[in-house]
This record gives C-alpha cells, sequence and structure tokens, in this order.
C-alpha cells in the first residue's frame, strides 16, 4: 500500500519486481530508526513490567538466585498475603494522607502563584518565576537534607525562628503525628514551581477579550475567576491532577532520606515498603505483587480522575 | 594510635547505626576522614611480624602447597587494607596469585547478590556476620572443612557462620558492645564504682540525671535489637531455643522488655533523637553520660574529649542479671562453591585465622581478632580498655543466623519502636514479637 508512489516512478515490469523490494528497505529504514527506542523499551521497560508480573505469582526470593527459573509458582499467596499484612495497609494509608492532603495543596497554591504571577504582580516577574521553579530542578536529595536541617529541634532554623517569638517548636520529624504533615510540606514547596510553570502556560492561552467581556458585564475578581479563568483552565487542572498525583502516590525520596520510614512507620509509603521487601529481604515476589497492587490503584484513580473532570465541552 | 583505632573500627563495624539489620551495608560519616589516617598508621613494612608469620605457611596448606589464582572480595576499609594481608600470603605460598576487590559497604548486598545471580563470584570473600543466614540461603557457599577448629574462635563469633548445624564461614573479626560511663558525673551523682548488676545501672542512670547534673541518665535505642538483645540474654531468655522455636515472649523477655522500658517511661532516656545524632559529642558535652557501643568508640572519644577529657570517663562490661551477655557481631569469611580453587581459597581463610595474621591484621586494620590466640599480641593485651573487650567476648551472642533475618530484625525493631515511643505495653510487645517472629520463620 505504501507501494503505489514507487511503481508510478519505476517503468512496466521493472516497477513491479522492485516495489516490494523497496517496501522491505523502507521498513528496515524505519525500524532501525526506532531501534534505539524499542531495544531500550523493551529491555528496560517492556521486559522489567512483565517479569515482574510473572514474578508476583511466585515465591522468589534469595534460595532462587543461582536458579531463578526453579522458583516455585504459588498462585495469588502474595496478593493474599498483602491483603492480610497490616504494615502494608498502614503504608497506603499514609500514601493516600500524603496524596489527599498533598495534591490539592500543590494544585491551589500552585494556581494561586500562576494567577498572582500573570495578573497582580508584574515586576521582578521573571525573578519570581525562577525562583518557585528553582526547588523543582533541585536533586531531590540535596533539599531533603536540607529540610532535615531546617526541621532539626534543637538547632533547626524553623524551632529557632519560633523560639525566637516565644514557642516551643516541636521534634517535627521525630513526632509520628507531624511527621508526615513535614514531608508534605517539602513536597508541596518542591512541586509548587512546576504547577506554576504550567498553570502560566495554560492562562496565557485564554483570550484576552474574555475578561475585558466580562469586566464589562461588571465582573469582580473572583466572578472573573470563577466563570472565565476555572473552566478554561480546566483541562490543564485536569492534567496537573492526574501527573500530580500518580508522582505523589509513588511517594519515596522525601521520607526515604528524611525518616526512613519513621517514627512508628509513620511516614512509611507503599513504594518504600515495597523498597524494603524487594530489596531489603529480597522477597522480590512479594515485592512485585506490591508493585501490581499499585499500579492497579494509580490506574483507576487516574481512570476516575478523567471519568469526572474532562470537559465535554 | 586509639584514634586510628576507632576510626576504622567505624567502618568496619557490623550494624553501627540505630536503623536496624541492614545495618552492614551503611558506612558511618567518618570513613573517608578514616583512610588518610589509617595509611599513616598502618606502615605495612615494619608492622609484619617477619619472624611468626611463617609458621602460618606450614599449617595452613591442607594439600602441602598451593597455587593459582585467587580473587578475594572484601569490604570498606578491610578492601582497601587486605593487600597487606594478601601480599604476605603470596610471600609464604609464591605460586599463589591473590587479586583483592574492594567493596564499598553500601553497594556490597546488592554486589554479592548480582555475583551470586550471574554465577559471578570470587573465591572468597568477607561477609557481615549479620548477612551470613542469608547469603548462606542462596547455596552459594562452601561448607568449612574439618580442618579448621571451631575452638580457636570465640564461640559467639564461631556461631553465627553456623547454619543448620553446618558451619558455612570462619569468623574473621569480632565486635562487641559494653558500657560507656563519665566517672566525673558519677563521682558528682555519689558513685565510684562501674554498675555492676541492672539495678546498680537503673539506680546510676537515676542518679546522674537527678545529682550529675546530666540531661539524660542513659543513651538507648528506641528501635535496635542490637542493644535489646544484651539485656534478654542477660535474663537467661533467648531469640530460640535449642529446637529453634522462637521464645521472644518468654517471661524472661518480658522482664528484659520491661526494664528495657523503664528507662523510656523514667526519661532516663528519650524517645526519639534530632536527625543525624551523634552520641559522641553528646557523651562529651555531659548530655548523656552512659552508653553502650563498640571498640571504635574509643578512639571517636578520645579525638572528640582532646587530652583533657581522658580522665572523665571509662568503659565497663556488661552489667549481670542471671549472666552479663553482649552482643557479638563483626565479620566473617566464606568461600564459594563456584571458585574453581578452593585448596587455595581454605588456604588463604586458614592463613586469615592464624593468631600471628591476626595480631598483624589488629595492627594493620585495627579490628579485633576473632581468634582467641590473637589476644596474646603485647598490642592488645597491654591495652587496659581493649582487655576488657577481650573479656566481654567470652560472653556475647549473636542471633541466629537465620535467612530471614533481616525481616526478623526489622519486624523486632518495630515492635520495639512501638513500647519505647508508643504505647505498647512489654508483655503485648513480647507477644507481638514472637507471632510475627512464628509467622516469618527462621527461613
Amino acid at each position: 500500500m505504501a507501494a503505489p508512489p514507487l511503481v508510478r516512478r519505476g517503468v512496466g515490469k521493472q516497477a513491479v519486481s522492485v516495489g516490494p523490494r523497496h517496501s522491505w528497505r523502507q521498513d528496515l529504514t524505519g525500524w532501525a530508526f526506532a531501534a534505539p527506542f524499542v531495544i531500550l523499551f523493551g529491555i528496560f521497560m517492556a521486559f522489567p513490567i512483565i517479569a515482574a508480573f510473572v514474578l508476583s505469582f511466585t515465591s522468589f526470593g534469595l534460595r532462587d538466585l543461582q536458579s531463578p527459573l526453579g522458583t516455585s509458582f504459588i498462585g495469588l499467596d502474595n496478593y493474599a498475603a498483602l491483603f492480610s499484612d497490616a504494615k502494608f495497609w498502614s503504608s497506603l494509608g499514609n500514601t493516600v494522607y500524603f496524596v489527599v492532603v498533598g495534591v490539592p495543596l500543590t494544585l491551589i497554591i500552585g494556581l494561586a502563584i500562576a494567577t498572582a504571577l500573570s495578573r497582580g504582580i508584574t515586576r521582578f516577574r521573571t525573578a519570581f518565576r525562577v525562583g518557585y521553579y528553582l526547588p523543582v530542578i533541585t536533586s531531590i536529595v540535596a533539599i531533603a537534607v536540607v529540610w532535615r536541617f531546617l526541621l532539626n529541634p534543637d538547632s533547626g532554623l524553623i524551632n529557632m525562628g519560633l523560639a525566637a517569638i516565644g514557642f516551643d517548636g516541636p521534634a517535627w520529624l521525630a513526632n509520628p503525628t507531624l511527621a508526615m504533615p513535614s514531608i508534605i510540606a517539602m513536597a508541596v514547596w518542591r512541586n509548587v514551581g512546576f504547577a506554576m510553570v504550567v498553570f502560566v502556560a495554560g492562562l496565557q492561552a485564554i483570550p484576552g477579550v474574555l475578561y475585558e467581556a466580562a469586566a464589562i458585564d461588571g465582573a469582580g475578581r473572583w466572578q472573573t475567576f470563577r466563570n472565565v479563568t476555572l473552566p478554561l483552565l480546566r483541562p490543564t487542572i485536569l492534567f496537573m491532577l492526574v501527573i500530580t498525583t500518580i508522582g505523589y502516590l509513588q511517594l519515596f525520596e522525601e521520607p526515604f532520606v528524611m525518616t526512613g520510614g519513621g517514627p512508628l512507620n509513620a511516614t512509611l509509603s507503599v513504594t518504600m515498603y515495597m523498597y524494603e521487601q524487594g530489596f531489603e529481604f529480597f522477597r522480590q515476589g512479594y515485592a512485585s505483587a506490591i508493585a501490581y497492587v499499585l499500579f492497579v490503584i494509580v490506574a483507576i484513580v487516574a481512570f476516575l480522575q478523567f471519568k469526572f473532570l474532562r470537559s465535554d465541552t | 594510635m586509639a584514634a586510628a583505632l576507632v576510626l576504622t573500627l567505624t567502618v568496619a563495624a557490623c550494624g553501627t547505626n540505630e536503623g536496624g539489620p541492614g545495618t552492614t551495608a551503611v558506612p558511618p560519616p567518618t570513613d573517608g576522614a578514616a583512610s588518610p589516617a589509617m595509611t599513616g598508621a598502618a606502615p605495612t613494612g615494619d608492622a609484619v611480624p617477619t619472624g611468626d608469620a611463617p609458621a602460618t605457611g606450614d599449617t595452613s596448606s591442607p594439600g602441602g602447597d598451593v597455587s593459582g589464582t585467587l580473587t578475594v572480595w572484601a569490604m570498606g576499609n578491610e578492601g582497601v587494607l587486605l593487600g597487606t594481608l594478601a601480599d604476605e600470603f603470596m610471600n609464604q605460598n609464591p605460586d599463589v596469585q591473590v587479586n583483592v576487590t574492594p567493596v564499598a559497604w553500601d553497594q556490597a548486598v546488592a554486589k554479592l547478590q548480582t555475583a551470586i545471580a550471574g554465577n559471578a563470584t570470587p573465591d572468597v570473600s568477607q561477609m557481615g556476620s549479620d548477612m551470613m543466614g542469608q547469603f548462606a540461603a542462596t547455596g552459594a557457599f562452601e561448607p568449612v572443612p574439618s580442618s579448621i577448629d571451631p575452638g580457636a574462635y570465640f564461640e559467639g563469633a564461631w556461631n553465627t557462620n553456623v547454619i543448620d548445624g553446618v558451619a558455612m564461614g570462619v569468623p574473621w573479626y569480632v565486635e562487641t558492645r559494653l558500657l560507656y560511663y563519665r566517672t566525673d558525673i558519677a563521682e558528682e551523682a555519689g558513685i565510684t564504682t562501674p554498675p555492676t548488676t541492672w539495678d546498680e545501672l537503673k539506680a546510676m542512670a537515676q542518679a546522674m540525671q537527678a545529682e550529675g547534673g546530666s540531661r539524660y541518665g542513659i543513651s538507648l535505642g528506641t528501635k535496635n535489637w542490637q542493644e535489646y538483645f544484651p539485656f534478654l540474654w542477660s535474663n537467661g531468655g533467648d531469640v530460640v531455643d535449642e529446637s529453634g522455636t522462637f521464645t521472644l515472649n518468654s517471661p524472661e523477655a518480658v522482664e528484659a522488655l520491661t526494664f528495657y522500658n523503664s528507662f523510656f517511661e523514667e526519661g532516663l532516656t528519650p524517645t526519639s533523637v534530632p536527625e543525624g545524632f551523634d552520641i559522641t559529642p553528646a557523651f562529651v558535652s555531659g548530655d548523656y553520660p552512659m552508653f553502650f557501643s563498640g571498640p571504635w568508640h574509643l578512639g571517636l572519644i578520645e579525638t572528640a574529649g582532646g587530652p583533657d577529657f581522658a580522665d572523665k570517663w571509662a568503659i565497663a562490661p556488661m552489667p549481670q542479671q542471671d549472666s552479663a551477655t553482649s552482643f557479638v557481631g563483626g565479620a566473617n569469611v566464606v568461600v564459594y562453591k563456584n571458585s574453581q580453587n578452593k585448596d587455595a581459597a581454605w588456604a588463604f581463610v586458614e592463613f586469615l585465622s592464624d593468631p600471628a595474621t591476626q595480631a598483624l591484621w589488629y595492627d594493620t586494620a585495627t579490628v579485633l581478632p576473632a581468634v582467641q590466640a590473637g589476644w596474646e599480641d603485647p598490642a592488645l593485651a597491654d591495652d587496659s580498655n581493649l582487655a576488657v573487650f577481650g573479656e566481654q567476648l567470652n560472653d556475647a551472642k549473636a542471633p541466629p543466623a537465620a535467612a530471614t533475618w533481616s525481616q526478623l530484625g526489622s519486624a523486632i525493631n518495630d515492635t520495639l519502636e512501638q513500647m519505647t515511643v508508643g504505647s505498647t505495653e512489654p508483655q503485648a510487645a513480647a507477644d507481638q514479637m514472637q507471632q510475627q517472629a512464628e509467622s516469618i520463620g527462621l527461613d
């Protein structure tokens, strides 16, 4: 079907015999260009994804290291064990807590900054944008280490500030109630910059005439925001919501560096629990089951978000 | 001398941080500082006791003479310094070429797992004593031949190698824990002798906090089985009994947990410490006048405290209840099944266990000999602090070398934290430990 133009260029019989060869060669060229991606994707994504799925039905562990094919299939046992694993449920609870509080905060603050920077603040606008975006491009580990210093109960800047105004600051990361909020604060602070940049782009796509019309109709600032900005920003908000939720459901580095999942496992996320099972205990079958449960949760949440928030207009 | 000792021991020590069982993998921050100090402190040339060493050559080779090439992996600082011993071994066995590969502690587990999975193991490697169970479960180790005499080693250290009744490795060096305390603060509180019983330990912590002017009485980990088990063992309890059944909720265990927890309940030790907490400066400042630790703290304190501090602290053996049992850690050496040169590999292991080599290794890497005869070396025998450690090693245990130890240790730590920081009662904590341990199992 790709042949006709080639056939036409050729003459008579010759063209007919040349046609398929050209097509084959064209295919090959295409595959050659695609090859780097296809090979890398196959080796580093597709194969592990399939292997992990198979592993999740086995008891693959240390004993199988020398002869991986000799591992025993145990059906849904890993999933059943996971269902009654209290530590898994608490890690899932912690992750949901992080998402439910962290995602709205990130989006609302990001949108507020974007709105302020595109309509209100005009001086030093670039400086502000760069400032808010800097944490996004900074290494998460470096940020977590610095925040650990900030939150140090004895010598941290935050508690020193509180002491200066007469408050006795708590041990932020060592307190089971405050540890997760501290981590949420850091994650929100870091990710607000990305939300801001995306929202700024979304805001710029809204035609100025709509704001003029709203002003002529006598709409106030809040009304304009509610009735013009928000509806037109809906696709952008949906995109940010899905992206941020997926990212936050995979919470790992922040608690890994800052609290190690503690205190009392209050900041242990699903991904951290998976890491512990898979690489500290080397229960790779069980860890794969955790990974697939998390995958299904992410897929369901993203699906629901799309279903309920997609603008049909 | 002691300064260097400490720095290296910090690196060498198995499981010194509070985090949990995967502790061998975490090198303390002093690592970088240690290397330059060590190179200066360990002049290979004059440290080699050429006079005694050749004796090893005769006894070590099972088949007379050995030859070929050996690949040896060693972790952290030991990996850097092992060349000294390898050279000596090659002097005695000129037909053998030993290649030492240093492996960083934080990559050791992953690298060994990869090597085993890929059938690319070395001939010989170092193995953290708390890693033995899990790596032996892979079936990659060669059992120890009968020519090696278990009686030469400290019993606790030897037992970390025994899996299902079969020795899969040989102790290389050891560490054990005992009590560091501030003599000046004790005197302030009217106490002039170290605590010899649990009651005295408790009374001393109370007095140091109430009358000695310390912020706390002692420093104990909120979730560290390495600190809890000495109390369990000293009270006549154990992790498992003879038949391999868990005994984590025995009356002795509940008593030990109750005693351990009382320090937290009475505010003698805090339920949380700031991120990056370091006991050394806190001990020197007097905030924490007592803590349990291994030999690496001798030099850390000496360095941090300076010369004026030398008469303000001392070490003492574990206080006694039924017994005065401490924890023993350290490293073993193993030979791999896939080795093409097992004769030479075992000859090298026997060479490492020779008392003369053990003394040389103390001179080189400043880690404590796992072989009892190694302690007769004057460098160790004449140091009064080290002698206390040597004495404690006669009553020191390690948890069973289970394949699931990292999992068991983590579960025990979680429950300990629920007791010390949370509101779980000792009896409930003991029952929970027992129940979780039973569901995890030993293999």
